[in-house]
């Protein structure tokens, strides 16, 4: 079983950048992968509460993100400076564990497969 | 060594391509194996047909390096979802959406984002070339 981390770095709604990786992340999973999820940069704001898709005819990315533990993904998370600097306050339905600098080291290094997706 | 690679950008757009195909000809001329290159996002383009870049120095046919590759036994495998919605078709998507032409080149095949998970799990490593 292969370690997969997905990095999610830039912010919805304005490119398929995040649901595409959660797509790829969930088939990672479904073919027993064992998936973490990283959120940083522009991509933590896809964590930001009061999220509505709807208002731009696409999916809200913080309830997908809620559902992903009924996919097998339960290990979010989420780079703390990036979090700091852009006043994120994450949506409380959300378990993320935010990481400094030299854990998401650690992380990526303790990964098989790291997949970054489309910027 | 055992290769999976991913291509996520354009032709003649990003240095995808020409990264990819350079890693992936020394590679197998170093005797490593690839056994999968995926193409995924707008990566897919790569296997359009009917491509005529510019003759000026710097320009060369991708489209032909890739193909080079299928010749070697390495899979040009893009994801069919990718694709599809991008107008890249082979004959059974050009069928079944009532469309006039194929689009998809010769060589490559449309296939499901499994194949990218199969793909990064018999490999000894993954390497992705990013847009």
């Amino acid at each position: 079983m292969k370690r997969y981390l997905f990095v999610i770095s830039r912010s919805p709604y304005r490119s398929s950048h995040a649901m595409e990786q959660l797509e790829a992340a969930m088939v990672a999973a479904v073919f027993d992968g064992q998936v973490s999820i990283l959120f940083r940069d522009e991509g933590v704001w896809n964590l930001q509460e009061n999220q509505s898709g709807e208002a731009s005819q696409q999916k809200t990315l913080s309830k997908v993100l809620a559902a992903l533990p009924s996919y097998e993904i339960e290990d979010l998370y989420a780079c703390q400076d990036s979090l700091v600097t852009r006043q994120v306050q994450m949506d409380k339905a959300l378990t993320v564990k935010t990481l400094s600098l030299a854990e998401q080291s650690e992380l990526i290094a303790a990964s098989d497969a790291v997949v970054t997706g489309q910027p | 060594m055992k290769y999976a690679l991913a291509v996520h950008g354009a032709p003649y757009a990003t240095q995808a391509a020409v990264h990819a195909l350079s890693f992936a000809e020394a590679a197998l001329d170093q005797g490593h194996t690839i056994e999968r290159i995926f193409f995924f996002h707008e990566g897919v383009y790569q296997g359009l047909n009917g491509q005529i870049p510019p003759q000026d120095t710097f320009n060369q046919n991708l489209l032909k390096r890739w193909q080079a590759l299928a010749e070697r036994n390495v899979e040009l495998a893009l994801c069919i979802a990718s694709a599809i919605k991008r107008g890249v078709l082979d004959e059974a998507e050009q069928g079944r959406y009532e469309q006039d032409h194929p689009t998809l080149a010769p060589g490559f095949e449309l296939v499901g984002l499994g194949q990218l998970v199969a793909a990064i799990n018999s490999a000894d490593r993954y390497l992705e070339f990013p847009a």
